[in-house]
């Protein structure tokens, strides 16, 4: 880093701290939209929009990437205590988070959630900020054979969850892909298993599949009981004790948090990639290499921590290739594309040269957003978690409304709402059944991507099937994805052999 | 003195001027219209370049008309959804107008035939036209027209393109026609995706409207315009399609245009009247310019066409796309 860079960075984080009155109101308008299913940054960013473009260039971005941040975080509030997850960058968070709020340890999965988030997102902000040359390349090389691995790293995430219950699982995951296949084909635009209903000619809206899998058929199961925590896990009364053990618990596993939140990074700067395959790889990852993997689903720590720290290293990946290359990786960066267009700026190559300030202002938004955040949001874990303790009766009525407004708000049709609460039954279904809604929903979420980039590979090599092997990078992301299967076998193999051996 | 009023007379008159009461609103309402707010179905998201377009013009429109325009966004399937349910479910009474785009929107109909006659709903009012065109990104080894043809002998090139059905795939394939070159066209799902395609290296080079193309700045070059290139360096001053091969196609446009039922205009002249005229004295007012460049249009690309400018667009996609059905929908 120049002399020149190193002041201007410095004259511009000294301009952002300036813009503390419009960050701190912000977070907590990002935590709120990011929480309420069916909203986004994106979408509050749009609503938003006359507002966006009456304030100057600075306080406009500042404005838009504390949201962006807020969101992303906010997201997984929900998720964590009541297994809504607010968008589909959140749909791997209550895996283990969950299962921690109904063992009682809400609070601290919250403030565990708090600090991978604001580490992860801080940590990765200033990896892009220091590699945004060499990032800015990656989507030159990640193409859609590329493509295809990392989906399927997320889709083995299924085989996982198979491994407890090998038929049900399968079954599961089957059932999520075949129905990821409904809507028009990516090249012929054929509809097929749309029912004859339009709605579905896009495919299976996410967010309705997410609140409906999700909170609708946990809605369903909680009524069944009077709180959310399990009874011999009553909540204690406030207390700071569980935000510090969830702040240490983190902590103590930074080279997890650094790990995975590279791992977003690294999927966030790939155009059209977004936060929901970076969670599911950055969760498969970590369970693959965990000494414990048999804890993952049952209230784990860095199960937790995983893909909350991967979805906001996206955030910040996501604005890589919006500065660099003039490529929104996102649809929230595709608006700021917009907002910064109205005030005159011009992305590319040439922006860092032109208008040093606006690039890296965002990414010095990001920072000063993240760090404000922690402070702000942490000591709020002790109250949030009461959430767990409200009786169901209240509750549940609460989540199912509330998901089906979800449903209904990203595309505003009442199909959405109909079609939420029926898969909240096939939740419902599955769950009492022993069949894994996780399994389903990764199906449903990475099939239809998985299938964009197998077909378009395929087109480009007009169907010749080796075209899945032809390149450098796709040839190391196979071996690295086959040993990712390899491995835990292997070891999960030495770790038993060990454990006999003191037996004999 | 007989009375001037009568029991007779003061029921008359008081029947009279209860039913000239009654039927005042009737009246005044058959020469007020619009007398509530006009609903717009918008068949792309909110918050898209359709939404940026249609707020500008109704901004202004809104003024001339006299009530304001209540958009509703239906996206899917390629705008498939806002027209099925714009023709399905809104009433033909001119309160209920569609914003689409003349181009990809109409050529889905030659590819897949809606529920509805494509004859009844026509469009009344062009906003502007884009032409599409072909560009490299900024990196790419190809970076003249020659350069391309010169690969095209060596290999099938991979060319993006924002969806199969969509003119720039016609002005390409058009391309290949003269030149006797087979390009492979890949669908890379909207705008954004076919500049990253053609920036990244995912495709040799792709093909779109030139709005988009403009947006993205120094990323891309564009080498071939499907149209008339009106903006010169915007679009590096690449040549027609025409000029440059001794060609004779029809522009490929992407046209944003609102659009009516066909039997609210019959039922309804003196209130479809009213829409096309202030529709016009629309585009005389110089605050549309401003609010069109503020929402980040092209100033040049801000182009009026009536109802008969529009049918024959409309006409032409149907043709076109008819013409090279085969090659777009693997049919």
């Amino acid at each position: 880093m120049d002399s020149s860079t190193a002041s201007i960075l410095t004259e511009v984080f000294f301009e952002t701290i300036g813009y503390w009155y419009i960050i701190v109101p912000t977070i907590f308008l990002g935590l709120i939209v990011g929480g309420i299913p069916g909203f986004s940054a994106a979408n509050t960013i749009i609503i938003l929009m006359p507002l966006t473009l009456a304030l100057d260039l600075q306080s406009g971005l500042v404005f838009m990437i504390s949201l962006y941040c807020a969101a992303r975080m906010g997201a997984g509030i929900p998720a964590i205590l009541v297994n809504i997850p607010g968008t589909a960058g959140a749909a791997a968070t209550p895996l283990d988070g969950y299962p921690m709020a109904k063992q009682g340890k809400g609070q601290q999965a919250l403030a565990i959630s708090f600090v991978a988030s604001c580490i992860g997102g801080l940590l990765t902000t200033v990896v892009a900020l220091a590699a945004m040359p060499i990032l800015a390349r990656v989507g030159f090389y990640m193409h859609s054979v590329e493509m295809i691995v990392v989906m399927l790293f997320g889709i083995s995430l299924i085989a996982s969850i198979a491994a407890q219950d090998m038929v049900k699982g399968l079954i599961a995951g089957f059932l999520g892909l075949m129905i990821g296949s409904i809507g028009t084909d990516v090249v012929y635009a054929t509809p097929r298993g749309t029912f004859g209903f339009l709605e579905l000619y896009d495919g299976v809206p996410l967010i309705p599949a997410l609140v409906g899998l999700f909170a609708v058929s946990e809605a369903f199961v909680i009524i069944e009981k009077r709180v959310i925590v399990n009874h011999d896990n009553e909540p204690k009364a406030p207390n700071w004790t569980d935000t510090f053990d969830g702040v240490r618990i983190a902590l103590k596993r930074w080279v997890h948090i650094v790990w995975t939140s590279i791992i977003g990074l690294v999927i966030g700067v790939i155009p059209g990639a977004g936060a929901s395959i970076a969670s599911f790889v950055a969760y498969q990852q970590s369970r693959s290499f965990s000494k414990t993997p048999e804890l993952y689903g049952t209230g784990h720590p860095e199960g937790l921590i995983a893909p909350e720290a991967a979805n906001n290293g996206v955030t910040s990946g996501t604005l890589v290739p919006l500065l660099v290359l003039g490529i929104p990786g996102g649809a929230t960066a595709a608006i700021m594309l917009v907002v910064m267009q109205f005030h005159g700026v011009s992305f590319g190559p040439s922006l860092f040269e032109n208008q040093p300030k606006v690039g890296y202002g965002m990414f010095m938004a990001m920072a000063v957003s993240y760090v404000i955040m922690f402070l702000t949001i942490l000591p709020l874990s002790r109250y949030m978690s009461h959430v767990t303790t409200i009786p169901t009766i209240y509750l549940a009525p609460m989540i199912i409304a509330f998901t089906l407004v979800g449903g209904f708000v990203p595309r505003e049709y009442m199909f959405d709402m109909y079609l939420a609460l029926a898969f909240g039954v096939l939740g419902y279904v599955a769950r009492r059944t022993g069949y894994h809604v996780a399994a389903i929903l990764i199906g449903v979420i990475l099939g239809p991507l998985l299938e964009k980039y197998f077909l378009w590979s395929l087109k480009k090599s007009d169907g010749d099937i080796m075209v899945l092997f032809s390149s450098t990078l796709g040839n190391i992301l196979w071996v690295a994805f086959a040993m990712s299967i390899i491995l835990p076998i292997v070891f999960n193999m030495r770790r038993k052999r060990k454990l006999e051996v003191p037996a004999e | 003195m007989k009375p001037m009023i009568t029991r007779r007379t003061l029921l008359g008159t008081g029947a009279a001027a209860t039913a000239l009461t009654l039927a005042t609103p009737g009246l005044v309402r058959a020469n007020t219209f619009p007398e509530r707010n006009i609903n717009v179905y918008v068949p792309t998201s909110e918050g898209g370049g359709a939404d940026r377009n249609f707020r500008a013009f109704s901004s202004v429109w809104k003024e001339k008309l006299g009530t304001d325009f209540e958009p509703g966004f239906y996206p899917g399937a390629s705008g498939r959804v806002g027209y099925e349910i714009y023709m399905g479910k809104a009433d033909p009474d001119c309160y209920n107008l569609i914003f689409g785009n003349m181009g990809p929107e109409v050529l889905n109909w030659a590819m897949q035939a809606p529920s509805f006659d494509v004859n009844d709903y026509f469009y009344f009012g062009q906003v502007d036209k884009d032409p599409c065109c072909l560009f490299v990104g900024a990196e790419s080894p190809l970076q003249t027209m020659d350069d391309i043809i010169s690969a095209a002998k060596s290999r099938r090139l991979n060319v993006g393109t924002s969806r199969m059905a969509h003119p720039a795939s016609i002005g390409l394939l058009a391309l290949g026609d003269k030149l006797g070159i087979d390009f492979n066209l890949i669908p890379l799902q909207g705008g954004k995706g076919t500049v990253a395609g053609a920036v990244t290296g995912e495709v040799d080079f792709s093909v779109l409207t030139s709005g988009s193309v403009i947006a993205a700045g120094d990323s891309v070059k564009t080498l071939l315009v499907f149209g008339d290139n009106i903006v010169g360096e915007a679009l590096d001053n690449a040549p027609s399609i025409n000029d440059a091969y001794d060609m004779d196609l029809p522009e490929m446009l992407s046209a944003r245009a609102f659009g009516i039922h066909r039997k609210a205009a019959e039922d309804h002249p003196d209130r479809f009247e009213i829409l096309t005229t202030t529709f016009k004295e629309t585009f005389d007012d110089p605050a549309l310019m401003e609010a069109y460049v503020a929402n980040n249009g092209t100033p040049e690309y801000l182009q009026y066409a009536g109802v008969e400018e529009c049918e024959a667009f409309k006409q032409s996609m149907l043709e076109l796309g008819e013409r090279y059905k085969s090659l777009l929908s693997g049919a």
